[in-house]
């Protein structure tokens, strides 16, 4: 069998461009890129829509192939053993989750407006997914106050989330992720909020990429930390 | 099952190639046994395999353990069902956690192994003193910082206890929240310093550390950086000839003879067959879950309750520190950014407020560090908007003006706090999964609360315009530190192992990993666990496997 540690590198880098279903049918793609426009939307700066969230999430959800990009982002890892059956069968209920999912996101989009969520406009669509949330649409953040907050898990895995939750993570992953899994196009998601971000996976294995102007330039350890001059 | 043919015996096993029982391996093949290796996971190639991809490592579990393959349960007391819960989800490789790890590696306090003589009994813990002394531990301190890589400045940490020597690598330069942390402390008479550090910064034994991604906590690291015993003491066992490793092996049981001690291990190889490998000595490092489980899975006629089990103290008072922080945001319309995603996770940290203080109303305290907030998928800012406009506004408004002060818990030893065999969840093996009871003591409570307070208070003094405390509610094990499963102490009766780490019950089982801990310590425990596998490692090699046998006996 062949080892974790020997799983091949095969196919290539998503292309964000491309229009090709791997998973979705035509309304499906239709209903969650319109959705993940309402979880990221369109302003001044592009949003999930430009990002191609929805190709993130298509090729996602279309099997095996694209859960682990390799290391350098040529391609990515064929999987094998029992590794291979965990995730097969952990997709299959993902993609129920999502099948299901569309069709109660519409149910309600249907029960409010007689029509389809996809055919909706963006402030109606906004209120079927706070129904279907089951809580209000978020409102700022403000300034000037505490929140405090339960447990905290390192880590954010997707299994077992209900429909809502994994769009919303989904989104997220497909806005922010590196470019070689179909989604942050362009890296428009790492430049509306700031973040550097390697041109290629590849540039983070060999030194070609660096943070260290972010780090403080100038700086004397005995004024930052007083107790070494008084130790000296 | 099939079975595959007997390989000869050999001097030593070591189950589970982490921190610790890397360096048992280590130890032992320079001394000159001749030592196999197993890991359930793969021996993956750090330069060729390691890179900053965030949705693989931090969100899809390349690294940490697939919950269907390897599932945990969880209850909070005996008489609720457990869960499957992803508690406390080391990762499973040869390097174990020191693959993923940030690497904070401060040195522990004389006051961590006497706990119940400064504090004798409270009520709900079972507060214990180490069978041995910061003093014991101090030398094998110091070969881990110099032999694994440990970056710091010697002399910046006010509270530190004796050391015989300096670290062998300067810390990284200051990140901004960083600065920002020291300022605050200097204004609030806090002693401020580099936390201590796995990584080095120099050509220390030989490395090339290139890696300035920023990619750190959670990733691997392709270059020789970060100190992980996969490109460190791993390959230095294999070059003493003495040692062989078996990855994606996975040992199921240990083996006893009618003498009752320990003959080998039966482990099942990456191809599904079931192999027998004998050895004169079976040393555990699998970490304090696994570990008591794998002692809790060998049972025989001899025990019938587990190996080494005779107390039944096995996978008793587990203790799993807890990761508990505060966020604060800045404004961006009056402060500079903080890039908070910046830096190789550590930064300044202090041990102001780890000693007791009876006027907080607890015992114990923390240790406490500003750290990375992290990448864009991921960044942490607990209560973030789920969706919509407010969502995309608060990434793009605080990605770069957030920091975090956390502490990790001191969590006080409960017997019922526990590790056992689930009863009906079992692993993609088949065999029965660990379940965790945990219901965190009061003093966790009460500490964590003032912790995190504190944590909150510096970083107003900092300049944060909102502060999001997180409090302990429930133990989920978000540390990936585990301890205490198999104490060790002087009475067979009450405790597992002996102050040599070695089963009281059957003379050649040793565990080397956290699973010894009387009591959790605040300071994060690796370096800990590193040194004191370290010493077991001599004393099996240098004293029990020449026939002689040694005891520490503490003064006073």
């Amino acid at each position: 069998m062949t080892l974790k540690a020997d799983w091949e590198i095969v196919g290539s880098p998503i292309d964000p461009d491309s229009d090709e279903r791997l998973f979705f049918t035509d309304h499906e793609w239709d209903t969650i890129e319109a959705a993940a426009a309402r979880i990221i939307p369109t302003d001044h700066d592009p949003g999930a829509r430009e990002a191609r969230v929805v190709v993130f999430i298509d090729r996602y959800l279309s099997g095996i192939d694209y859960i682990f990009a390799a290391a350098d982002g040529s391609g990515f890892l064929k999987l094998t053993g029992k590794f291979a059956d965990a995730w097969r069968a952990r997709m299959f209920d993902m993609q129920q989750t999502y099948r299901d999912g569309i069709k109660a996101l519409d149910a309600v989009a249907r029960d409010q407006f007689s029509k389809a969520f996809k055919d909706l406009g963006e402030s109606e669509q906004d209120l079927v997914l706070e129904a279907f949330s089951g809580a209000p649409k978020p409102g700022p953040v403000t300034l000037g106050s505490s929140l405090a907050v339960g447990t905290f898990l390192q880590g954010t895995f997707d299994q077992g989330l209900p429909f809502f939750e994994a769009l919303c993570l989904h989104t997220r992953q497909g806005f922010y992720c590196d470019p070689v899994y179909g989604g942050n196009k362009d890296q428009i998601g790492w430049k509306i909020i700031g973040f550097p971000g390697p041109k290629s996976l590849k540039d983070t294995m060999d030194g070609t990429y660096s943070t260290t102007e972010y780090f403080v330039e100038e700086y004397d350890w005995n004024e930052l930390v007083p107790h070494l001059g008084k130790a000296g | 099952m099939r079975h595959a043919k007997k390989p000869d015996q050999v001097d030593a096993i070591v189950v589970g190639l982490g921190a610790t029982g890397a360096t048992a391996a280590k130890v032992l093949s320079e001394a000159g046994l001749k030592v196999v290796g197993f890991d359930r996971g793969p021996w993956l190639s750090a330069k060729d395999h390691y890179s900053g991809d965030e949705l693989k490592f931090v969100n899809r579990n390349y690294l940490w353990p697939d919950p269907n393959l390897f599932p945990r349960t969880l209850r909070h007391d005996e008489t609720s069902a457990a869960e499957r819960f992803p508690f406390s989800p080391t990762p499973q490789l040869v390097g174990g956690g020191t693959n993923h790890w940030a690497g904070w590696v401060p040195r522990p306090r004389e006051s961590d192994f006497m706990v119940r003589s400064l504090h004798g009994d409270i009520e709900g813990a079972s507060l214990a003193d180490w069978p041995i002394r910061y003093e014991h531990l101090e030398p094998y301190l110091t070969k881990v910082e110099w032999e694994f890589g440990i970056s710091g400045i010697a002399g910046a940490d006010k509270y530190e206890p004796f050391r015989s020597k300096a670290y062998p690598s300067e810390p990284l330069r200051p990140t901004k929240f960083g600065k920002r942390f020291y300022e605050a402390c200097n204004k609030m008479g806090i002693n401020g310093f580099p936390i201590p550090h796995a990584m080095v910064t120099n050509n220390h034994k030989g490395r090339d550390p290139f890696n300035t991604t920023s990619f750190w906590n959670q990733y691997g690291d392709p270059s020789t950086a970060r100190s992980n015993t996969l490109t460190t003491f791993i390959p230095e066992a294999v070059a003493t000839g003495n040692f062989e490793l078996r990855s994606e092996s996975f040992v199921r049981e240990i083996t006893v003879g009618k003498d009752g001690r320990a003959t080998g291990v039966v482990y099942i190889d990456p191809d599904g067959n079931e192999v027998v490998q004998e050895a004169k000595v079976v040393v555990l490092g699998l970490g304090a879950i696994e570990s008591a489980r794998l002692m809790l899975m060998s049972k025989s006629p001899q025990f019938p309750d587990g190996l080494g089990n005779s107390s039944g103290m096995v996978g008793k008072n587990a203790t799993f520190h807890e990761y508990v922080f505060a966020v604060g945001l800045f404004d961006q319309e009056i402060d500079d950014p903080l890039h908070g995603w910046a830096g190789n996770y550590i930064s300044g940290g202090t041990f102001e407020f780890y000693e007791t203080d009876e006027n907080r109303g607890h015992i114990g305290g923390c240790l406490i560090s500003a750290s990375q907030t992290c990448h864009p998928i991921n960044w942490v800012f607990p209560g973030r908007p789920q969706w919509g406009q407010s969502l995309k506004d608060a990434d793009r408004s605080y990605f770069n003006f957030a920091m975090k002060i956390g502490a990790i818990l001191h969590d006080m030893p409960v017997e019922s706090n526990r590790v056992d065999l689930d009863p009906t969840v079992k692993d993609a093996w088949g065999l029965p999964v660990a379940r965790i009871t945990h219901k965190p003591h009061a003093n966790d409570v009460a500490m964590s609360k003032w912790q995190v307070d504190k944590n909150a208070e510096i970083l107003q003094v900092a300049g944060a315009r909102k502060t999001v405390p997180v409090y302990l509610d429930r133990m989920t094990g978000n540390t990936c530190h585990q301890h205490g499963t198999a104490r060790m102490g002087t009475d067979p009766s009450k405790t597992v192992l002996n102050e040599w780490c070695q089963s009281h019950d059957v003379d050649n089982l040793f565990v080397v990993d956290g699973s010894c801990f009387p009591t959790s310590t605040g300071v994060n425990p690796t370096l800990t666990m590193m040194a004191n596998a370290w010493r077991v490692s001599e004393y099996i090699a240098d004293v029990w496997s020449k026939g002689r046998e040694e005891h520490i006996t503490l003064a006073g």
